[in-house]
């Protein structure tokens, strides 16, 4: 067992499940979905990301490119969340929480996309 | 100096693409090598980037998370939590120290305490993820890629014929200069990063990308553009004989088809490169020995030789009275002393070699000694010899043994060798007749074959032409261009490069004299002089007033930089070769030609050649 495989998965498999905790639920209902949530899944989205710093492989280089693509996402949405609770007049109301919401979808897709690449990896993997 | 357009156009109707592409594509794969070999540095550094931002990440994770989480009141005392705008502000500020203070309402003490602890949990973190990340940036392994990175770019992007340097000496740097006073671009390689960085204060007229690197390593070579479609010529010029040698043959394995210059001291070397491919091999006691021999045979023709050598800006040397017959003590016999030897007796001298250790002095009358001794000098009868050659490997020998030569016998003719530049102004007071500077002689040579091909030829046919031709070519270009040595530059008279000259060139009317005119005023010859005359690979030196020329024909000039303008015009412009030819102003807007009474409009007007 390798240690660093252990956190590298545990942190993929997590960045993708908070993701996915954040975003199920009806889309448009502020209620359901919980911005502490979200800053946890930001977190570990972006300690993911730096995991992955410095592979020379080529699907080191996707899970890379797809992290960022979920950082990126994810960000995204919390200036949104950001920008609907302190700027804009009309507070979270339901348009502002379906625009956060689908966006931390964009970034689930991404967590999906790097969650079958490490299954993709960990099944390719023959022991000589 | 190129035309970009001509440069791009002959890169793409580029010909023998076939053969040339596989060797490129060999040198592609040594230079990728060295090129991963970089960016493996820097995926290390990211790799060790890692732990120092996963530290801050959760850092800041965690003390943001507090503050949110944690109640606060506001100012009327009800109860508020902090955004998590808000905590990510407030950390941002204290975390990297600039402390706005309480933000947005003056925090409870419950806030104030867990502010404390993140204010030390932070600091620590940003510490040790910036001192992380500086130790990375001073790490010389990482420095190292950067330049090489940043070489390799540089080199990538030239659209402009260069040279390869590797080893930038004393040599290196002379080449280099002359070279980029010419307008030539060259790139540098040379183990030594002090060197390297001598680049930068060199102050050249152009960029040169330089690299402290390993020129051995073919992966560097490739890097400073062996694989390149501009690169013209190598030039391995280091002290090491063997690196030059692995230059040469890396040279000759990946780019066979491009000319490689070394600088060699020994003779097996020489042959051992020789094995590869056609290179030449300059050496400089070898190169000192047939100078001296010109010398003594033509002291004008030997003058002419090290004035074109020295390139753009040079003074004209002086033209020395060496002895043609008599007797020659050489002090010191070691490779210069054995080459010298051995020309001067070919030239029908006597030598008397006087060396520390007993040698075979090949027939020569050797005296064994120290030379700095004075019973020595005595013994070796200076009063009777007409030269001296002081050349061992030490300065101060040689500085002294010149000085009691002179005293014993002032007539005497001295040839002397220096070896550490900071001795020259010491041998330039003591005005030496012939004075051997290695590193200069192997810079004259390099700087001669590469120039321009057809300098190298007239430099190697010159001698052949006898001490009145040469007297005479002496005294014409001095009329023209003074004590100093003004540009040298090319011209074929091709139908792409010279379109004015075509119609009258095809006539064989077309005589050099009636070509050299100012275009300002014809009765005023231009100020410029043809050096050499290329026909066919058939050479003709300094070609008279009547010489012939013919489409093609290819001329060196040696001359002011107004006449090379002023000629330019000429091949280019129709009316202006017509005024030189005829003395005829012609208009040369297409409506003044028009309107000209019984002239055709025709371009090819100055094809009727001079009445």
């Amino acid at each position: 067992m390798n240690l660093e495989k252990v956190v590298f998965g545990f942190f993929v498999v997590l960045a993708a499940t908070l993701n996915f905790g954040f975003f199920i639920g009806d889309i448009s209902d502020p209620d359901l979905h919980n911005p502490y949530e979200l800053f946890a899944a930001v977190v570990v989205n972006l300690i993911a990301t730096v995991l992955k710093f410095g592979d020379r492989t080529q699907i080191g280089a996707v899970h890379l490119a797809t992290s960022l693509v979920a950082v990126l996402q994810l960000v995204a949405a919390t200036l949104l969340y950001g920008y609907a609770t302190h700027v804009s007049s009309a507070g979270m109301n339901e348009s502002w929480t379906a625009s956060v919401v689908s966006l931390s979808g964009g970034a689930l897709l991404a967590n999906i996309v790097s969650v079958v690449l490490l299954v993709v990896e960990t099944v390719s993997f023959h022991r000589d | 100096m190129v035309n970009p357009v001509l440069a791009l156009v002959k890169r793409l109707s580029g010909r023998d693409r076939g053969d040339r592409r596989r060797v490129r594509r060999a040198t592609f794969r040594v230079a990728a090598a060295s090129a991963a070999q970089a960016s493996a540095t820097v995926f290390l550094i990211m790799r060790r980037m890692r732990a120092p931002l996963i530290v801050l990440i959760v850092i800041f994770a965690v003390s943001v998370l507090g503050l949110t989480v944690i109640p606060g009141q506001d100012e009327n005392g009800e109860p508020l939590r902090m955004s998590f705008f808000d905590a990510f502000y407030v950390m941002s500020y204290t975390a990297t120290t600039i402390g706005f203070g309480e933000i947005p309402v003056p925090f409870t003490y419950n806030q104030r305490m867990w502010v404390t602890v993140s204010i030390y949990l932070t600091v620590i973190g940003w510490a040790y993820a910036i001192g992380s990340l500086l130790a990375l940036l001073q790490d010389r392994a990482f420095r190292s890629a950067l330049s090489l990175q940043h070489f390799s770019r540089k080199v990538a992007r030239l659209r402009e014929p260069f040279l390869l340097i590797a080893g930038h000496g004393r040599t290196g740097e002379l080449v280099g200069r002359s070279f980029d006073k010419l307008g030539r671009r060259f790139v540098v390689l040379d183990l030594d990063q002090e060197r390297i960085d001598r680049l930068e204060l060199g102050s050249y007229v152009s960029d040169v990308p330089g690299l402290a690197a390993d020129a051995r390593d073919p992966g560097h070579l490739a890097v400073a553009g062996l694989g390149h479609a501009c690169c013209e010529a190598v030039v391995a010029l280091t002290n090491d004989e063997e690196a030059n040698l692995t230059i040469v043959m890396a040279a000759a394995l990946l780019r066979p088809d491009l000319p490689v210059i070394a600088r060699v001291s020994s003779r097996t070397i020489a042959e051992r490169m020789q094995a590869f491919g056609t290179p030449s091999t300059v050496n400089a006691f070898d190169r000192f020995g047939d100078h001296l021999r010109l010398a003594l045979r033509a002291p004008a023709a030997y003058q002419l030789k090290s004035w074109l050598e020295s390139g753009p800006g040079a003074e004209l040397p002086e033209r020395g009275a060496p002895p043609s017959s008599g007797r020659w003590v050489v002090f010191g016999y070691g490779r210069l002393g054995r080459e010298l030897t051995s020309d001067l007796r070919a030239e029908g001298m006597d030598v008397t070699v006087v060396e520390v250790q007993p040698t075979d002095a090949d027939g020569a009358d050797l005296l064994v000694g120290d030379a700095s001794d004075p019973w020595v000098l005595a013994q070796s009868d200076l009063d009777r010899a007409v030269g001296v050659v002081a050349g061992t490997d030490n300065d101060t020998t040689n500085l002294s043994l010149v000085a009691a030569a002179r005293r014993s016998n002032p007539s005497l003719f001295v040839a002397a060798r220096q070896n550490r530049p900071a001795s020259a102004p010491l041998f330039a007071a003591m005005d030496i007749d012939a004075l051997l500077v290695p590193t200069e002689v192997v810079a004259h040579e390099v700087y001669a074959q590469l120039s321009t091909p057809l300098l190298w030829r007239f430099l190697r046919e010159m001698p052949g032409q006898g001490e009145a031709w040469a007297e005479e070519v002496v005294d014409r270009l001095t009329a023209v261009c003074g004590t100093r040595l003004q540009t040298l530059w090319k011209v074929r008279l091709t139908a792409q490069h010279a379109p004015a000259l075509q119609g009258w060139l095809a006539s064989g009317e077309a005589t050099l004299g009636a070509l050299l005119r100012n275009p300002e005023d014809r009765e005023a010859p231009l100020h410029a002089v043809v050096l050499l005359a290329m026909r066919d690979r058939e050479a003709t030196l300094a070609p008279g007033e009547d010489h012939v020329l013919r489409p093609g024909d290819e001329l060196l000039f040696a001359g002011r930089a107004a006449a090379r303008r002023a000629l330019s015009t000429t091949l280019l412009v129709p009316g202006v070769l017509e005024y030189v030819l005829t003395g005829r102003r012609v208009p040369a807007s297409w409506v003044w030609r028009a309107l000209a009474p019984g002239r055709p409009a025709s371009p090819d007007a100055a094809g009727r050649g001079p009445a």
